[in-house]
């Protein structure tokens, strides 16, 4: 706890509900051994959505192979692939009735497939089990195109994969990651017909005129849908906050990326990547071809 | 019946204390379920948690500026 986190603007405040109405999903979570990137990145909308009978699984163990400087995921020697996860994700995607399942992983630079199998293996789980779209969250397989095409062949209904930040940032914010390396990785999906959808954190110290310029290149590369939020740092030894940034230019950066033809835009200071997920979702498979 | 209200539980890696903020309200005062107890603050968030239950706040806790664990009794509520 730091000085700094007493200065939350008045827009940045949440309601806890109470725990009964959140027990559902945490019992399935506990029962299952499975967990949420809701939980390991202390999003501050996890009372919100837990309430809602929503989560966000992430597979492929607690740990993370890369050391990105904004998230609260820990880093170190990573475990080992669970053969049985998938079928637990979708034991507790039926459990949960849950009709969009969000499926994000921790970044697994360690195994030779980048971990593609397991989420492919994820996706047709849920579809077999329980008959929900699935939305995958995916790292960026190190550009490999086989491993793309793994988790794309499975058919999730939608496929994302977050720039996080504008290109400037990269070597402070995502040090192992690629700008380059994930739009291509969205052209690609885009290119298969699959719903590609990114996203970024606003505050981080990017120029108004580099956020616009990433939502071209997002839709350049056939992004449909994209998600921007605020950046708030998990604890005191994380990236700092460079910027509270006000609602208003949310909602006009919103505005902005309708404008540029993104079909599915959710802009808000507590929008992250899988926030309201299952509705976005909605509003593009709605609209997508047969 | 006395309720000892505490500082939920979010699961395994979750933050597991929070800085009480402000109490909506004193002791000896009536409260409503659902109604504004106290505000809490995480490193990412402020977070305001509901009263679960009806009854008078019979004693505060955890006073302002100070940590809560997870688990621990902020105040105690006699329904």
């Amino acid at each position: 706890m730091s000085d700094t986190v007493r200065r939350f603007p008045a827009w940045l405040k949440k309601r806890l509900p109470a725990r009964e109405q959140m027990a559902p999903v945490l019992d399935a979570l506990r029962d299952l051994h499975l967990c949420t990137v809701c939980q390991e990145a202390r999003c501050p909308n996890i009372g919100e959505c837990f309430a809602r009978g929503t989560a966000t699984f992430m597979i492929l163990g607690r740990i993370c192979t890369r050391h990105c400087t904004f998230c609260a995921v820990r880093g170190g020697r990573p475990e080992p692939v669970e053969a049985r996860e998938p079928q637990r994700v979708a034991e507790a995607a039926e459990r949960l009735a849950l009709k969009h399942v969000v499926v994000t992983s921790v970044t697994r630079d360690d195994l030779p497939d980048g971990g593609s199998e397991q989420f492919a293996r994820t996706i047709r789980a849920v579809h077999e089990r329980c008959g929900a779209s699935v939305e995958v969250l995916t790292p960026d397989f190190e550009g490999r195109a086989e491993d793309v095409d793994q988790v794309a062949s499975a058919g999730p209904e939608v496929f994302n994969h977050n720039v996080e930040t504008v290109p400037r940032l990269y070597r402070e914010v995502r040090p192992q990651a690629d700008y380059e390396r994930s739009l291509a990785l969205l052209r690609r999906v885009a290119e298969r017909g699959i719903v590609a959808k990114s996203g970024l954190m606003l505050g981080l110290g990017e120029r108004e005129e580099e956020v616009r310029g990433v939502l071209a290149d997002l839709r350049a590369a056939g992004c449909r849908a994209v998600t921007m939020g605020q950046y708030l740092r998990p604890s005191t030894r994380h990236h700092p906050v460079v910027e509270f940034v006000p609602p208003g230019r949310f909602e006009q950066l919103r505005l902005e990326a309708l404008g540029l033809g993104f079909e599915a835009v959710a802009s808000a200071p507590f929008v992250r990547s899988s926030y309201m997920a299952g509705q976005l979702a909605r509003e593009m498979l709605a609209v997508t071809p047969e | 019946m006395e309720h000892r209200f505490q500082l939920p539980d979010l699961g395994e890696d979750a933050p597991d204390k929070a800085e009480v903020s402000f109490w909506y309200v004193q002791e000896g005062e009536e409260v409503e379920e659902g109604q504004d107890l106290v505000e809490m603050i995480t490193d990412k968030a402020a977070f305001t948690v509901p009263s679960p239950l009806k009854g008078a706040v019979k004693q505060i806790l955890i006073q302002e500026g100070d940590i809560a664990r997870v688990g621990q009794t902020m105040a105690v509520i006699e329904a």
